[in-house]
């Protein structure tokens, strides 16, 4: 809640059918879609958060999961502040692939990037028909927590279903951004230019 | 202490709209006695300023700070605490303009600015008259703001020009304009009392209660939750007190000390703490002082308390006369006091009005940028000021600006005359000739400030210690005059109403102390609220920036192309239809690290190319295997398989995948390898593991020649060594390609004509991965007629057997052949060729 508005990349990886596209959807226009088509190629959306200090644009790159497009991945993350890497509590294999996509990040992305770990669960009363994904939870919560915080990164179960903590992550995300050495100084408009500060940030 | 008990001013009976919110009932919030016939200021339409300087001349506001007309939230007689009831439901640019108000505290002074406010919409006036300046043109340069001072336009390679920060600011400009034009949904409105007092102590005062001045109206009214008081001329301005500060100090001290005493007397408190008065800030300058009180329950509403003095007497500088500040956030509005002493004598009005100037320009406070952010955020300052720590008089919700004017009465009346009707009290001619009304109503001294009607006595210059004007013989005869005025400015009309303006009759000092009590409204910002509305309107903005993406939508993203055979080409499309709203331009995009946009068996047509909303395209995919693919392909070190990245310009990719089957072929093999299989190369898998259990590689195992070239030279025999032209006409195309598969089907041969089969024999031999006689023993040109046998012999002795086998195998095939030149009409001459 800033007139500063701060852009930054933001990507989506992770295995096939994991919700990256669930999770974009419903971050960026409030829906929701039981039969969400795969995503063949990367879809582009942006999207603001708006924190205390400033406002952050994510520039948003889903990506497709399937196997054979992974190679097309370092064209996304490539120059991305911040990526969230999505798995599915019910499948062990996408918890994998989540942290080989933490490895790939760690070795060739960015070095400043910001990680975010995140899973589709839906808990709370508002869960509905799909409550039973908790007991279909084949990745340990502290399990993958443990993980997480060892690479020093966040860790989130979400909803893209019932909206859980979607917001939230993204929100963390921006607060967790660099938003000082981002982007080159602005400076007030010049009506009063014997009392100009420079300031950093966007 | 918990602001929901705090001590509000409750004299008045609460409004029953007040009921709408309960916490604003609960707090207490002061209410008027309804029908005191205090009016709503003419709603002025007062726009925040972008621009610290004050010019007297009426200026246009720049055009991006413009916001929408602001309805009216008060009627005269109605003071509610009504929060966000009204205009709900406001668009940007539909809001209601200003309803005209009668009130009844412009009536005389007839002065109503419009000049700083000039809408891209025109608003209604209500101005009572309007100043005639109002219509002269421009000529200030802060009108032209530069948007971004820092980052220069960049051209781009299309010629366009960009700017990324001056698209930035105006983005956000547009933001906070939203969000502004909206507050009435996240600002809950209070109702509070600001007292202001103002009086030129000519260097006197004793140990005496002012509460006949500063509580006047608490019976009528109850105490306020602000009290400001100004003086002037605490001390002589002599040039010692002027250079030195110890006696303002000293007398600073006892004039806080008095008024402390007033508003705290146990009379007032009655020993309750919420009833008293907390002192926020103190500013004094020679003999100006200002200082701000507030009920002590609003202290923990009170932030970013700042002062400045700026001295304009001696030298432009020195104090002995100038104006003090503070200013300060109460709850979310910022209110700024300014209490002033202006240049004296009776004819001097131009060096009052450069004097006012001069303090309005200069005044500034540096709150620091937290405090900046924050006034942005709750929309009582405007974007433009970003990246700045300080803020001036015009950047406050409720400007009050007060003191020893020293306005007279204009010389066309004469001093008795002043006098005499001053005494009578007739003063309608008075206001009419007074130099502070006429220089406002021209535009020239305190734009957009309003003042309440002059209902009591000038209060100058008296006798000190008594009641009567000053006429003792010994003194220069004075004609009476209004010195101390009190003023103000609001941002939002209608947000100051003044209840009264009166005069208190404390003697001590030759001018009589001047105060009012305003009705203010004070914002009060649900944080929560603002950020759902902020929220809306960035979320309005994504979705029309997601919706200005270009889309389209492909027919198909998997292409298969089936089985694909040796030298054929095959071609599919796909549609590619705009279904976007904009313009879509597509191409085709390398994959990471690599410059080729697929792999070289497969052409795209076209790469790129534009669609405007609606229309559509086909783009064709088409493969072709020729021998230099083919050898990848037969080898295994290349499959059918690729994806295409088709990108959109400033939007998605689609990824195109692209498939088929090879039919593995004779052609484009080497005969080292086609000699191991006696299978149809078709049935060979491609897979070197189960090549190698169907199949025994070893070389021992193979036949001597391939079967192919056996099949072909084989057929050319049959079909009778002959024909004419043999191996000089061209086969048909068809032929040649069913010959061909038959080859590597090893289905039988049909009816073909002679010819296609001899070219199937060239196509083949020319093929073949590697010639069948090595680059490294090719006959070189030193071969002459006496060497040409030794030659030849060590050529043969040096061919791999396989290769030798062939070798042999086709010369002795065309030997054969020439033996029937006649009929075929072929020379040694054609076969080498
Ligand atoms: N119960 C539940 N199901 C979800 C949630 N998010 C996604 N799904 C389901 O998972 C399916 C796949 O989600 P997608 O968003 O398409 O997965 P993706 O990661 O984008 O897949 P790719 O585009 O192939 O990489 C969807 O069809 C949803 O039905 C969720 O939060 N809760
Ligand atoms: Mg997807």
């Amino acid at each position: 809640m800033s007139n500063r508005v701060c852009h930054f990349k933001l990507v989506l990886l992770g295995d096939t059918a994991v919700g990256k596209s669930c999770l974009v959807v419903r971050f960026v226009r409030d829906e929701f879609f039981e039969f969400q088509e795969p995503t063949i190629g990367a879809a582009f959306l942006t999207q603001t958060v708006a924190l205390d200090d400033a406002t952050v644009k994510f520039e948003i790159w889903d990506t497709a999961g399937q196997e054979r497009y992974r190679s097309l991945a370092p064209m996304y993350y490539r120059g991305a502040a911040a990526a969230i890497i999505v798995y599915d509590i019910t499948n062990p294999d996408s918890f994998a692939g989540a942290k080989s996509w933490v490895k790939e990040l760690q070795r060739r992305g960015d070095t400043n990037v910001v990680i975010a770990m995140v899973s589709l669960w839906e808990f709370g009363k508002n869960a509905g028909n799909k409550a039973d994904l908790e007991s279909r939870r084949k990745v340990d919560f502290n399990e993958a927590n443990a993980y997480a915080e060892e690479n020093g990164i966040l860790h989130m179960e979400t909803s893209a279903k019932n909206s859980n903590n979607v917001r939230a992550l993204f929100v963390e995300i921006a607060k967790s951004l660099p938003k000082t050495i981002q982007q080159p100084e602005r400076e007030a408009f010049p009506i009063m230019p014997q009392k100009q500060e420079s300031r950093n940030c966007c | 202490m918990n602001m929901n008990d705090a001590d509000w001013l409750t004299s008045g009976p609460q409004n029953s709209n007040a009921g709408q919110q309960q916490q604003q009932q609960q707090q207490g919030w002061a209410m008027p006695p309804t029908g005191t016939g205090t009016g709503t200021p003419a709603p002025g339409q007062m726009l925040h300023q972008q621009q610290h300087q004050y010019n007297p001349q009426p200026q246009p506001q720049p055009t991006m700070a413009n916001y929408p007309p602001r309805a009216v939230s008060m009627t005269s007689s109605s003071f509610t605490t009504s929060s966000s009831s009204l205009n709900n439901n406001n668009n940007y640019g539909s809001r209601t303009p200003p309803t005209a108000i009668a009130t009844s505290n412009t009536n005389s002074t007839n002065y109503n600015s419009s000049n700083r406010s000039i809408n891209t919409t025109p608003t209604p006036r209500t101005t009572m008259k309007t100043p005639a300046s109002t219509t002269s043109t421009n000529n200030n340069s802060n009108n032209n703001i530069l948007v971004a001072n820092r980052a220069a336009d960049e051209e781009t390679e299309d010629g366009r020009i960009r700017n990324r920060e001056a698209s930035t600011k105006i983005r956000d400009a547009w933001i906070y304009k939203q969000i502004r034009s909206r507050q009435d949904e996240f600002t809950q409105y209070k109702q509070g009392r600001v007292f202001i007092g103002t009086w030129n102590v000519n260097a006197k005062g004793k140990d005496e209660s002012l509460s006949s001045w500063l509580c006047a109206d608490w019976q009528q009214h109850g105490p306020p939750d602000i009290v400001v008081v100004g003086f002037q001329e605490m001390v002589d301005l002599n040039a010692v007190n002027v250079a030195v500060e110890n006696k303002s100090q000293s007398r600073s001290a006892f004039w806080i000390d008095r008024i402390r005493a007033t508003l705290n007397s146990r009379q007032n408190t009655q020993g309750d703490p919420s009833r008293s008065y907390t002192e926020l800030a103190v500013k004094y300058l020679v003999g100006l002082l200002v200082c701000v009180f507030v009920k002590s329950p609003h202290k923990p509403r009170v932030k970013y308390v700042h002062t400045d003095s700026v001295g304009v007497g001696v030298m432009g500088v020195m104090g002995n006369k100038g104006g003090v500040s503070i200013r300060l956030q109460f709850y979310d509005s910022t209110l700024c006091f300014t209490c002033l002493h202006l240049a004296a004598h009776r004819e001097n009005v131009t060096g009052r009005n450069a004097d006012f100037a001069n303090v309005y320009n200069k005044t500034s406070f540096e709150i620091g940028s937290e405090a900046v952010q924050e006034m942005i955020r709750l929309g009582s300052m405007s974007q433009w000021a970003m990246g700045t720590a300080s803020v001036g008089v015009p950047d406050h919700d409720l400007v009050f600006w007060f003191g020893d004017l020293n306005y007279r009465v204009d010389e066309s009346i004469p001093t008795e005359r002043v006098l005499q009707l001053s005494e009578a009290g007739m003063l309608d001619e008075l206001i009419e000739h007074d130099q502070l009304n006429v220089e406002r109503a021209a535009g020239r001294v305190f734009h957009d400030f309003e003042e309440g009607k002059l209902e009591f006595k000038p209060t100058y210059k008296y006798q000190p210690g008594t009641d009567m004007y000053e006429q003792r013989p010994d003194k220069k005869l004075r004609a009476p005059a209004w010195c101390d005025r009190i003023l103000w400015l609001a941002q939002e009309p209608g947000h100051v109403a003044q209840m009264n303006y009166l005069r208190s009759e404390l003697n001590c000092s030759d001018h009589k102390p001047v105060m009012s009590t305003f009705l203010v409204t004070i914002k009060d910002v649900i944080l929560a609220k603002r950020e759902g509305v902020y929220r809306e309107v960035m979320q309005m903005l994504d979705t029309y920036e997601n919706n200005s993406l270009p889309m389209v939508s492909l027919d198909k993203l998997n292409l298969d192309f089936g089985l694909v055979r040796y030298d054929q080409r095959v071609t599919l499309p796909i549609v590619i239809a705009n279904t976007g709203e904009v313009v879509a331009q597509f191409r085709l995009a390398p994959k990471v690290d690599e410059n080729a946009l697929c792999k070289p068996w497969l052409t795209v047509s076209p790469t790129y190319g534009m669609l405007i909303p609606g229309e559509k395209t086909e783009i064709e995919l088409t493969i072709t295997i020729d021998n230099s693919t083919a050898h990848r392909l037969n080898t295994n070190r290349e499959v059918l398989d690729d994806v295409l990245i088709l990108r959109l310009e400033n939007g998605r990719d689609f990824y195109i995948s692209v498939s088929g089957q090879y039919a593995r072929s004779c052609f484009g093999m080497s005969v080292d390898e086609l000699v191991l299989y006696s299978d149809p190369i078709r049935d060979v898998p491609l897979d070197p593991i189960l090549r190698a259990e169907k199949y025994d590689l070893n070389s021992k195992a193979a036949m001597c020649v391939p079967k192919e070239l056996w099949r072909i030279i084989d057929a050319i025999y049959e079909r009778g060594l002959d024909e004419r032209d043999l191996f000089t006409a061209l086969g048909d195309p068809d032929e040649v390609c069913v010959i061909r598969e038959c080859l590597d089907t090893g289905a039988p041969f049909g009816k073909f004509s002679v010819h296609s089969v001899a070219e199937v024999l060239t196509l083949f031999l020319s093929n073949l991965i590697s010639p069948i006689v090595p680059v490294s023993i090719f006959p070189t040109l030193d071969i002459d007629a006496q060497n040409i046998q030794m030659f030849t012999r060590k050529f043969l002795e040096d061919m791999q057997p396989i290769q030798y086998n062939v070798f042999i195998y086709i010369i002795s095939f065309f030997r054969e052949v020439l033996l029937h030149r006649e009929k075929n009409r072929l020379s040694p001459a054609k076969v080498a060729r």
